[in-house]
């Protein structure tokens, strides 16, 4: 933080345990705000990548993060006394006071060779709370008799928001640093931003992954038909786009190969294909913001109306329990979105994974059954500015219309 | 930019009626107390069950009971939107259009309170003369309505507004159904109405076994037979685009048939419209397509165009604001040339009735003139702007819906859903 002194600082070095931090805490942070922040601010350490921008952007990554953190930190401690009982909340309020102590108290870097260092830290942090949002998700779950679904649903709310800010200001210093050490960067990236995102070129590889993970589970799957603007490209962050499209494409196809079954009865016909529709920015859009729209159609049946007010809260899923086989292995694939398979009568040991870095192994993962793909994919839209809309043909099938801000002109969006 | 879109405001001393309906409406005041008997019962809404149930079963008995529960019904209803329209601002309802419906109102009002009970079936007969009379002279209540609300949206709120235009049109919609079911019944009972043409099953105006599929080829038909100048386009149109239906194609619903099919024929007409001015330097139209599905308890129908969205003229800020008559939500409602093409259709006699019928009729009628003259009745369809709001009212009547999704740049999906079980009651207010 900018305006904590070095003396305030090294009272809290010392034992690495739980208490001087909260003590910190409780004297800095809890009469602090979330100091708003834009993206246009977190991009301009990368306009140009120099040694000197690197430094200044971690010094915002360390006066921010653990602004952050203390957010979650608080949120977590107010809940229920019960509910923090709870062997996963519990461990996911422990892992967030470790993170945030660790950041608090850590000097400030005034050197690469220091900040090589910290990014080796920060990115082990980043990998040790990849599994949060599902091991909260297994906490609420067992805990659903002390909250009422809105409360656990307002609070995944703020928790996923934070979640992404955090990663977003992580990744991008990690990105940004590496940058400059190692490999160039991809032409024209801005740390986490790609100015060139492919929609096309997106769809195509989850598309790709979605169905491997179809066809072991489910035995078939739809082909995808893309129409609209193929060659379109605008700035985004692509492991979001990523995200979005592997939940949505996810449920599209499950949806309409268990119809498929339904309706023809086992006739080896291949299932309905999904229509896919890419529309690059209008010209002329109202408030003279950008949005890249996609639409993506299924044959999937639909969704009756008495779901369709459901689909967007956490926990309601329409996968039956015990119907996929769980696979052990991490979920695999490029940069997957989060799935899981039974959580009834398994054993805890890491049956999900989000992961975010880039290119991992290939494995089977499940294709759903966590329940919160559609809610998290929303937020993630949401988070620029965007938004994603479910409209169903009860009986037939449903269309997702996805808006993404353009982030080139998103300078002024909160982080 | 509010100022723009106004037109000067009149004095609000002299309301710009005549002198005779001015002194008229003020006798009104002191006759109100009738209105208070009739205010205080509450509406009996039905279901569609209910109605085809009644109308299945039909004898002398039933007959008479149906046109008395017409007979008393009516006073009720048209007595709480007389009460709505009471309650507006002076200023609104002196304005021009909102006083001739006001009057047309009250007449009808005094003409139901006044009739004797029906006991016979000559006097059934009579009956049925007097609200199809009722009905016809009602035909300009739409236009008169739309044009006195549009021109007083600068004195009422939006949300205002437009609840009471839905109160209005719905209760409209409601009368209109109970007397043209009670009219069909009579005909039918009397052996006077020969077997629909089509052979389609149906009880008074509901058909029981509405095929969806067909409903939508005969609105794609007499879309694409009008003649090419009914669009004001400059240039000229070679052929309407085409549209193709796919989904659940067998799909059987019980439902009244006018009203199904004006929602698909202004939903089409409007996708029709999009389409070729999005694409008319294209060397061809993209075609249109219409999904029928059937889901549990809910029929579906999705039009999907290709005119490039709903955002191009920035008028609205959300699709429902379509249905909207305040021009605070939907700028063209102030437009001159919408308010002028509502002028015209308040003075015809003809009325608009939101029927797909009086539609094709006027293209009929043009286009047989066009033979005989050319310089008569070659004039674009007026755009008067009800085809959406009406569409969704009748959509919400039974307790259905009407949502219209823009994927801007590309094109508009619209998705209708009607209730296949007939068990909601009538969606007009009590």
């Amino acid at each position: 933080m900018a305006n904590l002194s070095k003396e305030k600082w090294s009272l809290a070095i010392g034992t690495p345990n739980g208490l001087p931090a909260r003590e910190l805490r409780n004297k800095t942070y809890n009469d602090v705000i979330p100091r708003p922040f834009n993206l246009s601010q977190l991009l301009s350490f990368g306009r140009p990548v120099t040694s000197d921008s690197i430094l200044a952007s971690v010094s915002y990554a360390l006066a921010e993060l653990p602004r952050r953190l203390a957010t979650r930190v608080r949120a977590l401690e107010t809940l229920p006394y019960i509910v923090g009982t709870n062997p996963y909340i519990a461990k996911t309020l422990h892992a967030h006071r470790q993170s945030f102590a660790w950041l608090a108290t850590h000097a400030p870097v005034t050197s690469s060779s220091q900040n090589e260092e910290f990014v080796e830290k920060l990115a082990s942090i980043v990998e040790d709370h990849t599994d949060d949002i599902p091991t909260m998700a297994k906490g609420f779950q067992e805990c659903s008799r002390y909250m009422s679904p809105t409360q656990i649903s307002n609070f995944l709310d703020g928790a996923i928001h934070n979640r992404i800010a955090v990663r977003l200001i992580a990744e991008q210093h990690i990105t940004l640093s590496k940058a400059l050490s190692n490999s160039p960067m991809k032409a024209d990236y801005v740390g986490v931003v790609d100015p060139q995102c492919s929609p096309y070129q997106m769809i195509r590889m989850c598309g790709s992954f979605v169905s491997e993970l179809c066809e072991g589970t489910l035995g078939a799957a739809p082909e995808i038909i893309v129409e609209g603007d193929l060659d379109a490209v605008f700035p985004y962050v692509p492991v979001h786009l990523e995200y979005i499209l592997t939940e949505l494409l996810k449920n599209a196809f499950r949806a309409t190969v268990e119809n498929h079954y339904k309706k023809s009865h086992g006739i080896t016909k291949r299932p309905p294909p999904l229509c896919i529709t890419l529309c690059s920015p209008t010209p002329l859009s109202r408030n003279h913001e950008h949005y890249f729209s996609i639409r993506i159609r299924d044959q999937g049946g639909g969704v009756s109306p008495s779901n369709m007010a459901r689909i967007f809260s956490y926990a309601f899923t329409t996968a039956g329990r015990g119907v996929h086989q769980s696979v052990q292995a991490h979920e695999g694939g490029p940069s997957a979105g989060t799935g899981s398979s039974d959580i009834m009568g398994e054993d805890d040991s890491s049956l999900f994974g989000e992961i975010t870095g880039k290119g991992l192994q290939n494995g089977l993962g499940t294709i759903a059954g966590l329940g919160y793909g559609l809610p998290m994919s929303r937020l993630y839209a949401r988070y620029f500015g965007g938004s994603l809309d479910i409209f169903a043909l009860e009986g037939w099938g449903s269309d997702v219309f996805l808006k993404l801000r353009c982030l080139d002109e998103a300078g002024d969006a909160a982080i | 930019m509010l100022l723009n879109m106004i037109q000067p405001l009149r004095k609000p001393s002299i309301p710009r009626c005549s002198a005779y309906i001015f002194t008229r409406l003020q006798s009104t005041f002191y006759q109100n107390r009738h209105l208070e008997t009739y205010i205080s019962k509450t509406t009996q809404r039905l279901t569609l069950r209910q109605l085809v149930f009644f109308g299945r079963h039909m004898n002398e008995e039933r007959l008479i009971k149906s046109a008395n529960y017409v007979r008393t019904e009516l006073p009720v209803r048209i007595a709480h939107r007389l009460r709505d329209l009471q309650n507006l601002p002076y200023i609104v309802v002196t304005q021009e259009g909102v006083s001739k419906v006001y009057e047309l109102y009250w007449s009808a009002f005094e003409k139901f309170r006044r009739y004797p009970p029906i006991t016979t079936l000559s006097e059934n007969d009579k009956f049925c003369e007097f609200v199809n009379g009722l009905v016809n002279e009602h035909a300009t209540v739409i236009p008169n309505l739309s044009l006195g609300l549009s021109l007083s949206s600068p004195y009422l709120a939006p949300d205002e507004l437009d609840s009471f235009m839905r109160r209005m049109l719905t209760s409209r919609v409601s009368r209109r159904v109970l007397v043209e079911h009670h009219i069909a019944l009579t005909e039918m009972f009397r052996g006077r109405r020969e077997k629909e043409a089509s052979g389609e099953p149906h009880v008074g105006i509901i058909f029981t076994g509405l095929k969806a599929k067909k409903s939508i080829e005969r609105c794609i038909k007499l879309l694409r037979e009008r003649p090419t100048w009914v669009e004001d386009f400059n240039e000229k149109i070679d052929q309407w685009p085409e549209v193709i239906i796919d989904g659940q194609l067998d799909t059987q619903f019980p439902y009244i048939k006018e009203h199904f099919e004006y929602i698909i024929f202004e939903l089409l007409k409007n996708s029709m419209r999009a389409n070729l001015l999005a694409h008319r330097n294209s060397p061809s139209i993209p075609s249109i397509k219409a999904t029928i599905a059937a889901g549990e308890n809910d029929i579906g129908v999705r039009i999907s165009d290709q005119g490039g969205g709903l955002y191009s003229d920035s008028q609205i800020n959300e699709p429902a604001d379509l249905f909207s008559f305040s021009h605070r939500r939907n700028a063209a409602r102030m437009e001159h040339s919408r308010i002028g093409a509502l002028r015209s259709a308040s003075y015809s006699n003809k009325g608009v009735l939101a029927t797909v019928a009086e539609q094709v009729d006027r293209w009929n009628h043009a286009k047989s003139d066009e033979v005989k003259d050319q310089a008569t009745c070659t004039e674009p369809h007026p755009r008067i702007g009800i085809g959406l709001p009406m569409s969704n009212i009748f959509a919400t009547y039974f307790g259905g819906s009407l949502e219209l999704v823009s994927l801007d740049g590309w094109g508009t999906d619209t998705y209708l859903r009607l209730p296949k079980l007939g068990t909601n009651l009538e969606g007009i207010e009590v």
